[in-house]
């Protein structure tokens, strides 16, 4: 393999179930000849299945990088590769572009859940889902999620868009680039195109042997004729076929070939005298195959499918078209042809003609790369326009540095830094602690740590809520001059705070190694509420930090509000300090914000009332603070 | 690549008055009926501007034409009220130059802190190079930009504000800030920053600098454009730069 001499060249990941060598099939060679005839222009890999117990699970395919998944066999029709979708997501950020080969829901999986959006999402469709189409009920809503997310559908036909439901809706991202082969791989020198075997009846079929191909309607056409049939192509079908030949008793005249190299299908094709696709469901989208034998100048026998395939090669024209499933018009047509040289030659000509002009290699490696690079300029334009406003890490990094700023500079100034704020701190709990001890008798010591505690926490969401009424009016200039988004100061008033709250945490944490038997399992589950705490006091920041900006006499309100609500909750008090919870007490929600992690640090259990009240409560400020972000850029006016 | 695509778009400036601010006022007011006495002046007003790369646009226009809120506009700072405002690329606006700054801190902890804030990460190289375009001494890093003269402090303000280049570059009044020695040096380093930048924006009351610098000068007035000159491309330095750099 030759170095990649440009680094630039994008590169594309095809998405599909199964790859050469471990099958062969219409769809690979697609997904071949787009790796090879783009690959000036993109480098391209491939994801995929692979049933085989080969160890080597990244092999290079015709200088092509092919990653094979492990999978323990195939359930309705798809491989059981459980990392798949994990392997998929791993790679998709080491590409720039995404070509998902559908019908493939095990990598709908990952594009539903919208793990691949920062890449642009082609969809080559091959199919519909025919075969299990009872479980159409779970994987459409998959397929549709994965085609709003793709910049680009590419069918090989129009029709399919018009005909398949799902494609209808997303009608104006499709593009249909059909199929292309380049003819001069069938110039067999030792047959003209042209040539016609007068007494010829030999009839070829190509295929993997499964049921949707058509076989046994094709071995039943054969009974009490005079052509023979050879079919190309392995599969699960290939018992029943022999035991059907054997049934019908035309063994004489009908042979299933196998697998067979590429140069011997060539060959096949060039001698073969009718070529028949008697495929019988919608999942044959366009016939590779039978464009294959149109290239050879064979004429063609098809199926009148809703689909590409009697667009590809026409009733009358370049093949004779014959209901699906309908043996006896498929005999009768195929003898049709046998019986005359002279049309056989004729649609043999139109038919290398078509393959040639209409389904040229070289108008679908253009089409290909023109939806390609379309794509890619688009999503790169758009990632530009993205990074015109910060991104949600950049707000939340511009804020650490400067609450980390913040906090840097309490220590410049004093020696002990923002410790004067701990060493405040265990005053207020000494001077508390005694005051309560005053007032009950029960053992104030052992009461200290938690009490610590709580006022460091309160400390923090007062200071928090406070800081962010006159966060925004501080930054103004940030705002106006440098165009920051205003949640970024308000974010910096959680974090400054947390770092301030880690110092007062010094406070409890002495308390708590010097006076209580040290029981970490509670700790960790008080983590739980702790968080729901944290949130809530952010998300109430944002709000009342929003609308203190915007309304200027807030500010007086919410602060009496906080003072009030801090004294009427038991923030300070512990639960069996007071028996008879008074209803304000109860009905306020900092009661239940401290209750949830409270609780359980004590080695108690959190009442349910205050589990749902809390949730209640974030559920209400998640609504408050997304409504706040909607409208926080006008916060530019307000300051 | 860069570009600005403003499409009719206008902005409604709302000016708060000292009652503007007051929800009990506010809430009152519905209650008796009172006439919101908000007033909403039209700050821009249904301009289009499509610039690609390689755009330089002046802006010219007496006070209070909207220079400033229109450069805030493409900015990002306000929502525009109609029409429809698409930018391409990264904006570095400059604005005002000491928005950000905290004169308790020591000059090297500013430039780190303005770095970031514009999403750079300081690195020492950099922070010296910076340092070392101010002129200032090596020790007065350490020091606390509050003991620094205003004329000290616009060279280390602005060395660190056009250190990096950018897509899209936003100017209000460049280089009435800096001193006299120091301007030459400032005034090579902004046309450098001009020459890199894909697109430039730059308002300014300064005639001769913007025929210099642009392409184009709009005159607006009262948030309007009142005309487009397309001015002649001078053979002055940022032709020559330009050169060089191809």
């Amino acid at each position: 393999m030759t170095p990649v001499s440009e680094p630039t060249r994008p590169s594309v990941l095809h998405i599909f179930k199964v790859y050469y060598p471990d099958l062969f099939g219409g769809t690979l060679t697609v997904i071949r000849d787009i790796c090879t005839s783009l690959k000036d222009a993109f480098t391209s890999a491939v994801l995929v299945c692979s049933k085989s117990a080969d160890e080597r699970r990244n092999i290079v395919v015709n200088d092509i990088a092919v990653e094979r998944v492990q999978s323990f066999g195939d359930v309705l029709s798809l491989p059981a590769a459980p990392t798949y979708p994990w392997r998929l997501w791993r790679k998709i950020a080491q590409h720039d572009l995404l070509a998902l080969h559908a019908p493939f829901p095990l990598a709908d999986l990952v594009f539903a859940f919208g793990l691949a959006r920062k890449r642009p999402l082609v969809v080559h469709w091959h199919a519909d889902i025919v075969t299990h189409a009872g479980l159409r009920w779970f994987v459409e809503p998959l397929m549709r999620r994965t085609l709003r997310q793709a910049a680009a559908i590419i069918v090989s036909d129009h029709v399919l868009v018009d005909r398949t439901p799902l494609l209808r809706e997303f009608a104006d991202k499709c593009h249909a680039v059909p199929f292309g082969i380049d003819t001069t791989k069938y110039d067999w020198p030792r047959i003209d195109p042209q040539h016609v075997n007068d007494r010829g009846r030999l009839v070829l079929a190509c295929g993997r042997l499964v049921p949707y191909k058509g076989f046994e309607v094709l071995i039943r056409a054969a009974q009490g004729r005079n052509f023979e049939v050879w079919i190309i192509g392995e599969g699960a079908e290939r018992a029943r076929l022999e035991q059907l030949i054997e049934e019908l008793g035309v063994g004489d005249r009908v042979r299933l070939l196998g697998s067979v190299p590429d140069c011997e299908r060539v060959k096949l094709m060039c001698i073969a005298d009718v070529f028949a696709m008697p495929s019988v469901t919608n999942a044959e989208t366009f016939g590779l195959v039978q464009l294959e034998a149109m290239a050879a100048g064979r004429p063609v026998v098809n199926t009148a499918l809703d689909t590409a395939v009697p667009h590809v090669a026409r009733d009358g024209i370049e093949a004779i078209t014959v209901p699906p499933g309908d043996s006896a018009a498929l005999g009768d047509a195929i003898d049709t042809l046998i019986r005359d040289p002279e049309r056989r030659r004729r649609m043999g000509l139109a038919a290398r003609t078509r393959a040639a002009t209409r389904y040229s290699a070289a108008a679908f490696k253009n089409g290909m790369e023109t939806v390609y690079a379309q794509v890619l300029a688009a999503s790169t334009s758009r990632s530009a326009t993205s990074s015109a406003t910060p991104g949600w890490l950049d707000v939340i990094r511009i804020a650490g540095a400067l609450a980390w700023s913040d906090m840097r500079h309490r220590y410049v100034r004093s020696l002990l830094g923002p410790f004067w704020m701990s060493l405040q701190m265990a005053i207020v709990v000494a001077v508390l602690g005694s005051v309560i001890g005053q007032m009950s008798n029960a053992g104030v010591l052992a009461r200290l740590p938690m009490l610590a505690l709580s006022m460091t926490a309160w400390t923090f969401l007062n200071s928090v809520v406070l800081d962010a009424t006159t966060a925004l009016q501080g930054s103004a200039s940030l705002i106006r001059d440098r165009a920051l988004p205003p949640v970024i100061f308000l974010l910096q008033c959680t974090f400054r705070q947390a770092l301030f709250a880690l110092h007062n945490a010094c406070v409890p944490l002495v308390l708590w190694l010097l006076l209580t038997p040290r029981d970490l399992s509670h700790a960790l589950a008080a983590l739980p509420g702790l968080l729901l705490f944290i949130a809530c006091t952010f998300a109430l920041s944002l709000v009342l930090g929003a609308m203190a900006t915007r309304y200027r006499d807030l500010k007086p309100i919410i602060e009496s509000s906080l003072m009030l609500g801090f004294l009427s909750s038991p923030v300070i008090w512990s639960t069996e300090m007071i028996n008879h919870r008074s209803t304000i007490m109860r009905l306020n929600p900092l009661t239940h914000l401290f209750a949830v992690w409270r609780e359980p640090l004590v080695g108690g259990h959190v009442d349910t009332l205050s589990i749902v009240y809390v949730l209640a409560c974030l559920a209400g400020l998640t609504f408050a603070s997304w409504l706040t972000l909607v409208h926080l850029r006008k916060a530019a006016f307000w300051i | 690549m860069a570009s600005i695509s403003l499409r009719n778009a206008s902005l409604d400036y709302p000016l708060y008055g000292a009652y503007d601010h007051s929800l009990k006022r506010r809430l009152l007011g519905h209650l008796i009926r009172e006439q919101s006495g908000m007033r909403i002046i039209r700050a821009v007003d249904n301009i289009t501007i499509e610039a690609e790369a390689g755009a330089r646009i002046g802006l010219a226009g007496p006070n209070g034409s909207g220079k400033s809120t229109l450069l805030r506009l493409i900015a990002g700072v306000y929502p525009p009220s109609c029409g429809s405002v698409a930018i391409k690329g990264n904006i570095v606006p400059l604005l005002g130059l000491n928005a950000g700054v905290n004169l308790d801190f020591v000059a090297e902890d500013n430039i780190a802190l303005l770095l970031r804030i514009s999403g750079r990460k300081p690195t020492r190289a950099i922070i010296d190079e910076i340092w070392a375009f101010t002129e200032l001494e090596e020790r007065m890093q350490r020091l606390p930009l509050r003991m620094f003269s205003s004329g000290m402090l616009m060279r280390v303000l602005f060395a660190t504000a056009t250190a990096f280049p950018a897509d899209i570059l936003l100017l209000d009044e460049w280089l009435s800030v800096v001193d006299e020695n120091f301007s030459a040096k400032a005034q090579a380093r902004l046309i450098k920053l001009v020459s890199q930048a894909a697109i430039v924006i730059i308002a300014s009351h300064d005639q001769p600098l913007l025929r210099r610098t642009c392409s184009t000068i709009i005159n607006l007035d009262h948030g309007r454009v009142a005309s487009t000159v397309a001015v002649e491309p001078p053979a002055t330095h940022p032709f020559e730069l330009r050169e060089k750099r191809a």
